[in-house]
């Protein structure tokens, strides 16, 4: 599958922003983009993303309307989903900045800090 | 057969005593790089040995000879008698299936463990492409999310991602620490030694040495890239960063005794811990260099004995040294 990984976005951003079913047409009005892509280039780019599985197509007429299949917010939780999941067999796929604490330790280790920085600036 | 006694020995000893040996002392969070090694050559050693028996049951221990047509001919004559007799056909068959298990599955768990890696890694990334904003400046991609959170993903594709929530409760300071630590994990490629040791862990869970070198290398790759981001962002930064994104959530995982990994990595910040001593570096290191030597030569040691056995009739391979 060829790649258009900042077309694809701008489009389904696009489609995200437009409540209901889109046309290639409708799309590419809302595109803001310079050079304005072709209506042939928008149009295998949202096949791409039908078939992906981004959006779901209707014929209406002669006329293919599409939609979201998700919001974005579905798929922003469940990417945070995935990063701040504790399963063990996700240490490989992804690597966190940090895993959560004990409100007791967070505490805690937040005092002996504010200490140090007191000392670090008397210094 | 001794070959296989003595690397049994090796192995069960190996087993039983590394865990609580390289745990002593908390010697690894003064010096994480070498723990990681430590602890990856304990297990990648007891998986040698436990192959290794299986083979040292197989092949007989033959003369070692620089003529590869002698050295065959050596093979067939041993293997021919020891499969002759009813037990060494049986052990040589108990070895051959433990060796090729061993192997086969360690192989099997750690393909899937770097597969399902992959997979996961690259469905992320889809994702991440169409509602993630490329932010050029901090070299990492912002979600829009009020989770504060970073993370990495690794591999030849890699990505930092900030959430917006992150962005709102860290200085630029703190932000630039947390980012060190993500490229310190994407540059050292840490993914790679977690697969690894993860893959065993998974493919033995029995075998304590294993499910623990896994756990203490996932401990030890954040201490190797606090360390690392520490030497461009101040300690006390950086160790502020941590509290504060970590503060925010409890771990679901049980935690070990000496409470999270993440207050670990805050106090070791806040006080830093002295480096090992050269005489302690040199000592360990010797001692690591010991356990990727010692199953080999557990295996050598039978097999020089044995150049001065007579497997083979006379005037095959016996007069093979004096004709050299």
């Amino acid at each position: 599958m060829p790649h258009f990984g900042d077309l694809e976005a701008a489009i389904m951003n696009a489609v995200w922003a437009t409540n209901g079913p889109v046309c290639v047409r409708d799309v590419l009005e809302q595109l803001d983009r310079e050079p304005e892509p072709a209506y042939t280039t928008v149009q295998t780019v949202m096949d791409i993303l039908y078939r992906k599985g981004w959006m779901t197509r209707v014929k209406r007429g002669r006329i293919n309307f599409y939609e979201a299949t998700a919001s974005r917010e579905d798929y922003v939780a469940g990417l945070m989903n995935e990063a701040l999941a504790v399963a063990d067999d996700r240490t490989a796929m992804l690597v966190k900045f940090v895993e959560g604490m004990e409100p007791g330790e967070g505490a805690a280790l937040r005092q002996l800090l504010n200490t140090a920085k007191t000392e670090e600036s008397a210094r | 057969m001794s070959a296989a006694l003595i690397l049994f020995a090796y192995a069960g000893l190996l087993a039983f005593a590394a865990p609580g040996l390289l745990s002593r002392g908390g010697w690894t969070a003064r010096a994480p790089r070498l723990g990681i090694i430590a602890w990856q050559m304990a297990a990648f050693s007891l998986l040698v040995s436990a192959a290794l028996i299986g083979f040292a049951l197989v092949v007989p221990t033959v003369q070692v000879s620089a003529d590869l047509a002698n050295l065959f001919r050596a093979c067939v004559m041993a293997l021919r008698d020891q499969y002759a007799t009813p037990g060494g056909a049986a052990a040589a068959a108990v070895g051959a299936v433990l060796a090729l298990a061993v192997l086969a599955r360690a192989a099997w768990c750690v393909t899937v463990s770097l597969a399902g890696a992959l997979h996961g890694r690259a469905r992320h990334r889809d994702v991440l492409t169409l509602v993630g904003v490329p932010a050029a400046h901090l070299g990492a991609v912002v979600v829009d999310s009020d989770e504060p959170a970073v993370h990495c993903l690794p591999g030849r594709r890699r990505r930092i991602v900030v959430t917006t929530g992150a962005l709102r409760l860290l200085d630029d300071r703190q932000l630039a620490a947390a980012l060190a630590h993500e490229r310190a994990h994407l540059d050292q490629r840490h993914d790679l030694v977690l697969a690894w040791s993860g893959g065993l862990a998974r493919a033995f869970p029995r075998v304590r040495l294993f499910t623990r070198a896994h756990a203490e290398t996932v401990r030890l790759v954040e201490l190797l890239a606090d360390d690392v981001a520490a030497r461009s962002a101040d300690r006390l930064t950086l160790a502020e960063a941590l509290l504060t994104l970590a503060g925010s959530r409890t771990p679901a995982a049980a935690l070990g005794a000496g409470g999270s990994t993440a207050a670990e990595r805050v106090r070791r910040l806040i006080t830093p811990y002295p480096p090992l001593g050269h005489l302690r570096t040199a000592l360990t290191s010797t001692g690591v260099a010991a356990l990727l030597a010692l199953p080999l030569l557990g295996l050598a040691t039978p097999m020089a004995a044995a150049a001065h056995l007579h497997y083979c009739p006379p005037g095959t391979v016996a007069a093979a040294p004096t004709a050299r």
